[in-house]
């Protein structure tokens, strides 16, 4: 049992990671087709000097720390207030945002800017991507720290303010010390989402707003290209090391 | 420490803010590969002006971003057949042609386009035809649209990803015209699209060329200019104009209505119709230029490509995409998903 | 105490009113207007959208979605189960084991499908190493088919599922395994009248959190399928790029959402784990 249970999540790892591994050994490969022929760096050099790749990345950073940090601090404060009290009207919605097709939602919204938008004489860019992405981000947010809220000791902030502390106090001193993990995972987790953001992001970007997911889509439909091989491995050694590292914050 | 983070993330979203600085700036949205490495430079030293560039690969990824009028964008690169719906929709400014001066630079072709025979809203730009990219060391080399109908090419052949095409190709094989609009004749050409299927590997557009250069495919329907890049990158391909007839598309500069630059943006315009410019755009992105005087300065193993330029024989055959009436690209919508589902 | 949880509460009511009802409110406002001649809407006020949803060439489109969508998941329940169990019970390296089923997911989605489409290819690496091998003599068709486009939503989405499933199989009392155990079952025994009926809830949310993506997806069915099919997710893109028909891709996006939601009240209703 044990055996067959190893074995099935080897091989289940195995599948998350193939495709992964080829994409790193091929960002080394001095061919652009399928085929072996050396060891190169000049995709990495390629990524290096392309301008619109470093425009797009320092683009998805912004949007990714913004939306990030905003959905957190609000998603944070809601999840806290639907555990000290459940919001049927609150909570519904945040579970139909978080089922909502991508397509579904990046058409309403673009209808949203376009209407409200043009109203107010605003032009599309980095604030509506980053609204969007806030906007997703959010249940997300909400779920990650209501779940870690949720095996938490209610009594404890009881204690807070029995012994004098105000409601804000409570939460300031006491509950929100010991939600964040909770918070750090939730704010990983929408920084990933939103890094990540393809169909939602193309539909309200502007003229200022071009993101990584953009150009690579961009770059691979004109045909099979290293150079996003080598992007996407930076990529995911750059965020696996960041979250590494974190996890050494939370712990120490 | 928890104000700092606060401090820096406002920062952030401040630094988002204003990202648009005070420079004079124009903002162009093109089809990628459509400038040379040197073009926007020359252009920003000439006149001090910042040009912000990007591409797109689809006229209905650039609709859409442009349909909402808010989308900051000054100049873009519809296909002729967009033309008229953006002029109707209120997206188009109307050039000031005192401005062009170097209108006069376009080739014969497009001085009076049917799509906009006064050249009130558009500039020619690049142009190309859909036709048939094989590998020549096939035993015989597809010369019709009708050959890729035959078995031969079960499972290696592809079709362009596109109502208008596909079905612009099944038209064609009937005799029909592309820009057939009853429902008799759109219903024909759906039927042999339907018998085709069958036979195709998938719908792909641009995605096809490197499959093709790798052998996976061995005939496609696509654009003349991608099917050059292909040929560049594989000798043993070539580009066949299918004897039924084909289509043809023109890539035209226009200036949004939406843009508050519409100076620089003819400014620009004009910048693109120097001789001198069109050609070395050519010379390094190996498309067909609208601009006359262009092709004339171009040595002759770029201005005799064959897939890029037809002989005045061969261009008789082709006929220039038309924007479809309302009613017809809602029945060829249909028939379109019709033939997907089924 | 009332006042800060209203403090609390206002800017996320606030958001999700001005980011997620609002436009999906103008959804609605465009499925009852007319397509106008080239785009966008116009008056007047009509039905007809709504109408064509009745038609059964889009109703076969939906179906067939669901059948795909329904495919995606239970692959998704069949793998993630037991990559969830083993994550449960792997102790200290919970952890790291859960950071390697997340990793994938640090690259773009559409870079991982590229990735696919690279191995799948018929000069692809699969088909180029079976080739060298001797053990087939032509390419296997293994891309744009609907094989190709299953592969892709499973890798895809299995995290969805491995991950609310593993918080629930962690919650489970060890007593309940140990008491199956001396009553005289097996492990398998265990596995199938214990755990299973007790994951159920994590495993309906995990579910849903598959199968409503997989029921949307535009990309992966495009770009694996070669554009040989036609799902609702490429439907809704359709009618607002090359159809130009805003109204009629408002009303499939609002019936898609319609069947979400009824999907979530049929999971509240069974009593399963809250989503929020």
């Amino acid at each position: 049992m044990k055996r067959v249970l190893a074995v099935s999540a080897a091989m289940l790892f195995a599948f998350l990671h193939l495709p992964l591994v080829v994409l790193a050994v091929f960002s080394f490969n001095s061919s652009r087709l399928a085929v072996w022929e050396g060891f190169s760096l000049r995709w990495y050099a390629a990524a290096l000097r392309d301008g619109q790749l470093g425009e797009a990345s320092a683009n998805s950073l912004v949007i990714a720390l913004v939306a990030t940090a905003a959905a957190t601090a609000v998603g944070t404060l809601c999840a806290y207030g639907l555990w000290k009290r459940d919001s049927r009207a609150i909570g519904v919605s945040l579970s139909l945002s978080l089922v909502t097709p991508e397509i579904v939602m990046g058409i309403s919204l673009l209808a949203l800017f376009q209407w409200v938008f043009r109203f107010l004489g605003v032009q599309l860019g980095l604030h509506t991507v980053i609204l969007a992405h806030v906007s997703f981000c959010l249940a997300l947010v909400v779920i990650v720290v209501l779940a870690r809220l949720r095996t938490m000791d209610a009594t404890l902030e009881e204690a807070a303010m029995d012994l004098g502390a105000s409601p804000w106090q409570a939460f300031r001193r006491v509950t929100l010390p010991s939600l964040m993990p909770g918070i750090v995972s939730a704010a990983l987790l929408a920084f990933t989402i939103s890094f990540d953001d393809y169909v939602i992001t193309s539909m309200v970007a502007g003229v200022d707003s071009e993101t990584l997911p953009m150009v690579l889509y961009a770059i691979a439909r004109r045909g099979a290209n290293p150079v996003v091989n080598a992007i996407s491995t930076v990529i995911v050694f750059g965020l696996g090391l960041l979250i590494i590292v974190s996890e050494r914050l939370r712990k120490a | 420490m928890t104000r700092r983070r606060t401090l820096f993330f406002l920062g952030l979203s401040g630094l988002a803010g204003c990202t648009r600085g005070n420079t004079p700036r124009l903002n162009v949205f093109n089809w990628s590969n459509y400038v040379g490495d040197d073009t926007l430079a020359r252009f920003e030293a000439r006149t001090g002006i910042k040009v912000r560039y990007a591409i797109y690969e689809s006229n209905e990824e650039m609709l859409a971003r442009v349909m909402t009028g808010n989308s900051g964008w000054d100049v873009v690169f519809p296909s002729n057949y967009f033309i008229e719906p953006m002029r109707e929709m209120g997206l188009l400014a109307r050039l000031d042609r005192a401005r062009l001066t170097n209108l006069a630079n376009l080739d014969a072709l497009f001085q009076r386009p049917a799509w906009d025979p006064a050249l009130a809203w558009c500039v020619p730009y690049m142009w190309g035809s859909s036709g048939i990219l094989y590998d020549t060391r096939l035993a015989d080399a597809p010369r019709a649209w009708a050959d890729l109908w035959t078995p031969r090419f079960q499972g290696r052949v592809t079709m362009l990803d596109d109502p208008a095409e596909v079905f612009g190709a099944a038209l064609k094989k009937l005799g029909l015209s592309l820009n057939s609009t009853g429902e008799a004749e759109l219903r024909r050409a759906q039927g042999e699209a339907m018998k085709q299927k069958p036979l195709l590997r998938a719908y792909l557009n641009a995605e096809v060329r490197d499959q093709i250069v790798a052998g996976d495919i061995a005939a496609c329907q696509l654009w003349a200019t991608t099917a050059q890049q292909a040929i560049d990158a594989a000798p043993h391909l070539q580009y066949a104009y299918p004897r039924e007839g084909f289509a043809l598309y023109a890539d035209c500069a226009v200036v949004l209505r939406e843009s508050r630059r519409a100076g620089l943006a003819h400014e620009f315009l004009n910048y693109l119709l120097e001789p001198e410019v069109a050609a070395g755009i050519v010379r390094v992105s190996r498309t067909a230029t609208a601009n006359g005087v262009a092709r004339r300065m171009l040595p002759a193993e770029v201005s005799g490509l064959r897939a890029l330029y037809p002989d005045a024989e061969t261009l008789e055959r082709g006929e220039w995409f038309q924007a479809l009436p309302a009613a017809a690209q809602l029945l060829r919508d249909r028939l379109w998903t019709e033939l997907k589902s089924a | 105490m009332k006042r800060l949880r209203l403090i609390f509460l206002t800017p996320a009511a606030a958001l999700l009113a001005g980011l997620f009802v609002a436009p999906l409110a103008i959804l609605a406002v465009y499925t009852v207007l007319t397509r106008g001649a080239y785009g966008g809407v116009s008056a007047p006020f009509t039905v007809e959208n709504w109408m064509r949803l009745a038609d059964p060439l889009y109703l076969a489109i939906v179906w067939r979605s669901f059948v795909v969508a329904g495919v995606s998941t239970a692959i998704c329940v069949v793998l993630g189960f037991p990559l969830a169990l083993f994550i449960a019970r792997s102790g200290a390296r919970k952890n790291l084991y859960l950071a390697l089923v997340m990793l994938p997911f640090w690259t773009s989605f559409l870079v991982r499908t590229y990735a696919w489409m690279f191995l799948l290819r018929d000069t692809g690496l699969i088909n180029t190493m079976l080739l060298a091998m001797g053990v087939i003599s032509e390419p296997l068709p293994l891309l744009y088919n609907w094989g190709a486009v299953i592969v892709g939503l499973v890798y895809g989405y299995l995290p969805f599922l491995v991950l609310p499933l593993f918080a629930t199989l962690e919650r489970m009392d060890p007593a309940l395994v140990e008491a199956s155990a001396d009553l005289g079952a097996g492990p398998w025994q265990t596995v199938w009248r214990v755990i299973l009926p007790l994951s159920a809830p994590g495993l309906r949310a995990g579910a849903i959190l598959v199968f409503i993506p997989c029921l949307g997806a535009y990309l992966t069915p495009d770009l694996l399928g070669g554009g040989k099919t036609i799902l609702i997710g490429t439907l809704i893109q359709n009618q607002f790029t090359s159809a130009r028909d805003w109204p009629f891709g408002s009303a499939v996006a609002l019936g898609l959402m319609g069947l979400v939601m009824v999907l979530l009240w049929l999971h509240a209703r069974r009593g399963g784990e809250p989503l929020v």
